[in-house]
């Protein structure tokens, strides 16, 4: 299906008629989380959006610095999912994309390999990971670690 | 089939108990326009959708949908974990409290049970893209009112990205009507459910 075709006419009687969205300008993936999307365009706050917000990483004492690492790793890991997340929607009704396809490719190599890194140092968070991570296979390590919902140690 | 992943879409971290904020933010768990009810809608659709890639964005969505959810339910999970008795007899969370104690259980702020009634599932393309359009605009609604009214930053930033996956959501399901009206391309977009009407439309033909 070629995308050009997509928008029918605008002056069809009885149907609605929107706007097929072009690749555009993406924000750093730590921002496009914030935001909740990667596409700048998309971005459409209302007006009493910033009476007030929290620092996504506010949870550890500075003195922790094992913990913050571990917070560092865990926000690397939201922030490129997330990114995924939005973009495969986009690639959804854009699958010829030239631009979206391969950062598909690049984030999701990158995902793999921090799950990988976050299931070898602390615990896995998706059972593919405990096999990537190549962890010790007489330790069921899945029901490690804290449950997501608890929040303090992500 | 679904695998569960260790972690929030995003993340939840709520220093300060609440129960009357849950009692308001429990609406997006099991109210109207909540998250329970957008991901059973757009799961509940896709079987029958006459164009494949809307059958897969509706799996995406409706998936996303359940993220969203589990979220919600963190953020009133976080907000009453320390509650003690005397804040058990906030107005407005001290019902919840005496059916549910400190449990999740899926209702709208008004203490109406979820149902299936508040969504459809209609089995015509232009039905249900127009039904999960509107779905998106009365969840940023939804979102809209709880900023409104809450002050917590720590509730404020969650809700924030969440009114922002709808505003997403709703440029998606647009993109996914204009896919639908160019496959099924005519003039007269109500001469047969391509749903339905096998004579005039044969999904298989347009894999």
């Amino acid at each position: 299906m070629s995308l050009d075709n997509c928008c029918t006419s605008p002056g069809t009687l009885a149907m609605a008629s929107f706007t097929m969205q072009k690749w555009c300008g993406l924000y750093d993936w730590d921002t496009a989380l914030k935001e909740g999307t990667i596409f700048k365009e998309l971005n459409l706050p209302i007006f009493f959006a910033d009476k007030g917000s929290s620092n996504l990483n506010t949870n550890s004492p500075v003195s922790d610095t094992a913990q913050q690492e571990r917070e560092k790793l865990m926000s690397k890991i939201s922030a490129v999912s997330f990114a995924i997340n939005d973009l495969t929607l986009y690639l959804d009704t854009h699958p010829d994309c030239p631009d979206g396809t391969p950062l598909f490719y690049q984030l999701s190599k990158e995902r793999m390999d921090l799950l990988a890194e976050y299931a070898d140092k602390y615990n896995p968070l998706t059972q593919l990971s405990m096999v990537t991570a190549n962890l010790n296979d007489n330790n069921f390590a899945w029901a490690d670690g804290p449950m997501p919902w608890e929040g303090g140690c992500v | 089939m679904w695998a569960y992943e260790k972690r929030l879409q995003f993340p939840v971290k709520i220093k300060k108990t609440c129960p009357k904020t849950a009692q308001l933010i429990i609406s997006q768990y099991g109210g109207p326009d909540g998250e329970l009810s957008a991901s059973m809608r757009y799961l509940a659709q896709r079987y029958t959708m006459p164009v494949k890639k809307v059958g897969g964005l509706l799996t995406d969505i409706g998936t996303e949908e359940i993220n969203h959810m589990e979220i919600i339910c963190a953020m009133v999970y976080q907000l009453t974990r320390d509650l003690t008795p005397e804040d058990a007899k906030t107005a407005g969370f001290d019902a919840y409290y005496i059916d549910h104690t400190k449990a999740l259980w899926p209702q709208a702020a008004a203490g109406i049970p979820f149902t299936s009634i508040e969504f459809q599932s209609k089995g015509d393309p232009f039905a249900d893209l127009f039904e999960d359009l509107a779905a998106e605009q009365k969840a940023r609604t939804v979102y809209d009112n709880l900023l409104r009214v809450i002050e917590d930053p720590d509730v404020r930033t969650p809700l924030k990205f969440l009114r922002a996956r709808e505003i997403v959501h709703f440029q998606r399901f647009s993109e996914a009507l204009e896919m639908t009206k160019n496959q099924l391309g005519q003039n007269n977009f109500y001469y047969f459910n391509a749903e339905f009407d096998r004579n005039h439309y044969k999904p298989e033909e347009h894999c």
